[in-house]
């Protein structure tokens, strides 16, 4: 077996205004091997990956990295350049054309052409003779938005294959994966191992860690914890390294007293808006109470997203079951018609949905509640003004001033904006959907302490989130989601991890 | 916007904080700039005749048809629609007008100018906003793409302008009529004019420090303040003399002054405007801030149709004809106005003032143009280079700035 070392990270800090994203990084990673990179959500996985494919080019980091003897350096068009080199990611959020098929997806930008024509043969051919190589089960013609999340995938590998990678990174790659697909997966790598390809194996799943990787490195708060082979770690010893002694504080706890239920949901079932007779929402029920923080868990795809906008008017359409606030039926037809009710939404994807990005934090503060300070013609400018800056300053927002575009701010900031500008409609329920996605740790916190407080001045608080770890430290209780109905309301002490997955992947208990 | 890094700790000097406010504006300032650049050219080129009472007089009346079209096609780019069919629409109702005018009143309502053109107006202007709401609706409920709606629109208004007219040109210079777009303000209501506009800027500008100071907020220096008032206010003195030394403002100079400025409150200080600009910046955080798309694109198209309308009456007016030709190519006028002003092909960002000078950017050129007696062809070549240039040095400074 080859021992050297393919490629080696050495002392690599990156820092961002306010955060240190990556923390003086060493490790090294052999050739030939699946290496997997654990650890919580702003670790610094990304980080660190966002280097190597050059996303973050050479000069905005330091220290160094060494690819196959030689320091990697990537300038300007790096992500380019990255994927010349023999380094291929396979993203989260898939890259391929969904109108184009497999085979010009495979070799989007780099086609066979012949006197300035492509010829198509050629390139079908190539894309086969890889597909077949790695036994990648698609079939070259094929449009991609036909196929599946798992062979689209495999369509992913294919193009970075093709591109003669020696090093293919794999972030998250499972997290929209049926069990049958991962198992897919997890053979697809061993064939790429056998064929040399070194892989970089990101996923904070333990399970898949233990079932394909040769070494395993453990990141926490932008450092590197620890480098060891797979074989002599366990899961509890990869756990005690993923969450170190800090994870006591990771949630300020308060002592809540839940009052009566405000909001009521029963039996709710919606069709799909996108494909009708798809039943997106089948048997959803759960209350929250005055003052409590109901956390809601599941999986990709169990619906929780669609459930949150359909509660809100906004997605799915509605055939069956009762929404409830306060005993008053409604039917939010739209977001008007929930915000008027009393609901509020922070959205999952704070900068496509929540945000108006090339605006002042002002004006999306004020988005929603302008029927607050406006007669027929005109906004009272210094009303707003006024309401505006109470929420910012309550919640810190750190800026110069209200007139600052949001685009400006880091991801907590921005997340405080759109808390700002829902809780200034003074909602009696605010749902919150991921609101600590992607945002630094300290944010996070001040999100929790800011949650707390409203819960404790009243407000019923729906919050999802993919982390099991915040919804159990943050819930009162948690209601568990799986292929769009409800499995179970527990409160947050009998909610242990196994029995919310367990309810979650539809084990019956 | 590039004011994320801007520095609030220590006061600066008058100097550094008038060439902050420089380059925080440089978008609108790079207009202006061209605007005086080509206005310095012609008046050499034309041994000064081009700066003369007359000429000016002149060009602001020319620029106004394109100018009311613009004022609506912000709004309409702001949202990230497109409307094609604005010239054609002008023209349009410019044609009904002169039907109205020449055929209809002529018979049945003789000898009663006032009452006439008054109907010629409510019509026109209800001619202009039902076909907007036509469009609007089919956009913004029906769904179909703003670009093709308006084309089609577009096609549909040639027919019925060649309908109306039977290929054959109507006139359209009766009495009242004629002196909608025709007719000037008499000299001292000019100086009125000029002296409130002068008065509610330096009202506005106390005003708007007023409030700062009151929710203490950073106050700029006071002279900078002062001065660009002053400036704005001496761009008033000097236009109202210069045109009242011809034959005083045109009427329908001052109604495109009154509508810019009913179109810059209602897109600053209105919900309206408001909900227009968040809807072109990310629809569907709009949407989930309750604001329904639908009814806001199709008001927006009314809105636009209305402006159309006004066009109309005051190119039938001006022109004293409604001619099959009436409103050919004034809508790509309108479009690039728009965005020689800055307006944002992608939506989200745009002023009405912006469009105004582009407006006369595009007027003056034309007008410059025609009185160096250039060959038409070399017009056409001329015009194209400066817009791509105007254009492209707004980008240069964006992407710096």
């Amino acid at each position: 077996m080859d021992n050297d070392i393919i490629l080696e990270f050495k002392n690599v800090t990156k820092k961002f205004p306010g955060v240190i994203a990556l923390n003086d990084v060493s490790f090294k990673i052999r050739r030939g091997e699946i290496h997997g990179i654990c650890g919580e959500n702003g670790a610094g996985k990304s980080t660190l990956m966002k280097i190597l494919s050059g996303v973050y080019p050479r000069n905005t980091y330091e220290g160094s990295v060494i690819f196959n003897g030689e320091e990697l350096i990537l300038g300007e068009s790096a992500i380019q350049e990255a994927g010349n080199k023999g380094i291929a990611i396979v993203y989260q959020e898939l890259t391929l054309v969904p109108t184009m098929s497999v085979g010009e997806n495979v070799f989007l930008g780099r086609e066979p052409v012949e006197r300035g024509s492509i010829n198509w043969n050629i390139l079908y051919a190539n894309t086969r003779e890889i597909l077949e190589k790695y036994q990648l089960d698609v079939q070259p013609q094929v449009i991609v938005k036909n196929l599946g999340v798992g062979k689209m995938q495999m369509v992913e590998i294919a193009k970075a294959l093709s591109e003669k990678a020696q090093v293919l990174i794999l972030d998250e790659p499972t997290s929209a994966l049926s069990e049958t697909e991962i198992d897919k997966l997890m053979d697809i790598l061993g064939i790429l191992k056998s064929n040399g390809i070194t892989c970089i194996y990101i996923t904070h799943k333990l399970d898949e860690l233990f079932r394909v990787t040769d070494k395993i490195t453990v990141m926490r708060d932008g450092k590197e914890i620890v480098t060891e082979l797979t074989k002599e770690l366990t899961q509890e010893k990869l756990v005690k390294y993923m969450v170190g002694r800090e994870m006591k504080e990771r949630f300020p706890k308060a002592k809540r007293t839940p009052a009566g239920i405000v909001f009521k949901v029963e039996n709710l079932q919606a069709l799909d808006p996108n494909e009708a007779n798809r039943k997106v929402l089948n048997g959803v029920s759960f209350d929250v109470r005055k003052g409590e923080i109901l956390g809601i868990a599941g999986l990709m795809g169990a619906g929780r997203t669609e459930l949150v906008m359909t509660l809100f008017g906004e997605y799915g359409k509605i055939i069956g079951g009762k929404i409830l606030l306060n005993d008053q039926e409604i039917n939010p037809a739209n977001a008007r018609q929930a915000i008027d009710a009393g609901l509020s939404l922070v959205p999952e994807d704070r900068k496509g949905m929540g945000l108006v990005l090339i605006q002042s934090i002002l004006k999306n503060i004020s988005l929603p509640n302008l029927d607050q300070f406006s007669s027929f013609f005109r906004i009272d400018a210094d009303a707003e003004l006024q309401a505006s800056m109470l929420q910012s300053k309550s919640l810190t927002i750190k800026a110069p001033t209200l007139e600052v575009a949001v685009e400006t701010l880091s991801g907590g900031n921005q997340q405080k904006v759109v808390i700002s500008k829902w809780l200034l409609s003074k909602p009696k329920v605010l749902i919150m959907d991921d609101p600590t996605r992607g945002i630094d740790v300290g944010a996070k916190y001040e999100i929790y302490k800011l949650m707390n407080d409203l819960a404790e001045k009243g407000v019923a608080i729906i919050m999802i989130s993919s982390d099991l770890e915040e919804v159990l430290g943050m819930s009162d209780r948690v209601m568990v989601m799986c292929s769009g109905h409800s499995t179970a309301t527990l409160p947050v002490a009998e909610a242990t991890v196994e029995r919310v997955m367990a309810l979650a992947t539809g084990m019956s208990s | 916007m590039a004011i994320s890094n801007q520095n609030m700790q220590n006061k600066p000097s008058i100097k550094s904080e008038l060439f902050q406010v420089l380059r925080l504006n440089v978008q609108t300032y790079t207009i202006l700039l061209a605007l005086i650049g080509i206005w310095g050219i012609f008046f050499f080129t034309t041994n000064g005749t081009y700066l003369a009472p007359q000429n000016i007089s002149n060009l602001f009346r020319q620029m106004s048809v394109t100018a009311f079209l613009a004022a609506g096609m912000v709004l309409v780019i702001v949202t990230g629609n497109i409307d094609l069919s604005v010239g054609k629409l002008a023209g349009f109702v410019s044609v009904v007008a002169a039907y109205l005018q020449a055929n209809l009143w002529f018979k049945y309502l003789p000898d009663q100018p006032l009452l006439s053109a008054t109907l010629t107006v409510i019509i026109s202007l209800s001619v202009g906003s039902l076909f907007g709401a036509l469009q609007g609706y089919i956009i913004s409920y029906l769904r179909v793409p703003s670009f093709i709606v308006t084309l089609g629109g577009q096609w549909l208004l040639t027919g019925l302008i060649l309908l109306v007219t039977a290929g054959k040109t109507i006139p359209a210079n009766q009495p009242w009529f004629s002196d909608i777009a025709q007719g000037y303000v008499p000299i001292i209501w000019g100086w009125v004019f000029g002296v409130v506009a002068i008065g509610f800027l330096f009202w506005n500008m106390f005003s708007s420090r007023q409030s700062k100071r009151k929710h203490g907020f950073e106050l700029g220096s006071i002279y900078i303040d002062l001065l660009s008032t002053s400036f704005m206010a001496l761009v008033i003195l000097v236009y109202v003399y210069n045109v009242n030394s011809y034959k005083g403002i045109q009427n329908p100079v001052l109604l495109l002054a009154i509508t810019a400025l009913i179109m810059i409150y209602l897109s600053n200080n209105t919900r309206f405007g408001r909900y227009s600009y968040a809807i072109g910046g990310n629809r569907d955080a709009a949407r989930l801030s309750g604001i329904s798309i639908s009814a806001m694109v199709f008001k927006i198209f009314i809105l636009m149709g209305f402006l159309s309308g006004v066009g109309g009456i005051v190119l039938a007016s001006y022109v004293g004809y409604g001619t099959t030709a009436a409103g050919a190519g004034y809508e790509l006028d309108a479009i690039a106005s728009c965005i020689l002003g800055g307006t944002s092909t992608l939506g989200g960002v745009g002023t009405i003032q912006g469009a105004m000078i582009g407006a006369l950017i595009i007027a003056s050129l034309s007008t410059g143009l025609q009185m160096m007696n250039v060959a038409p062809a070399w017009q056409y070549v001329l015009k194209a280079i400066v817009l791509v240039l105007a254009v492209l040095a707004d980008v240069y400074f964006k992407r710096k700035g």
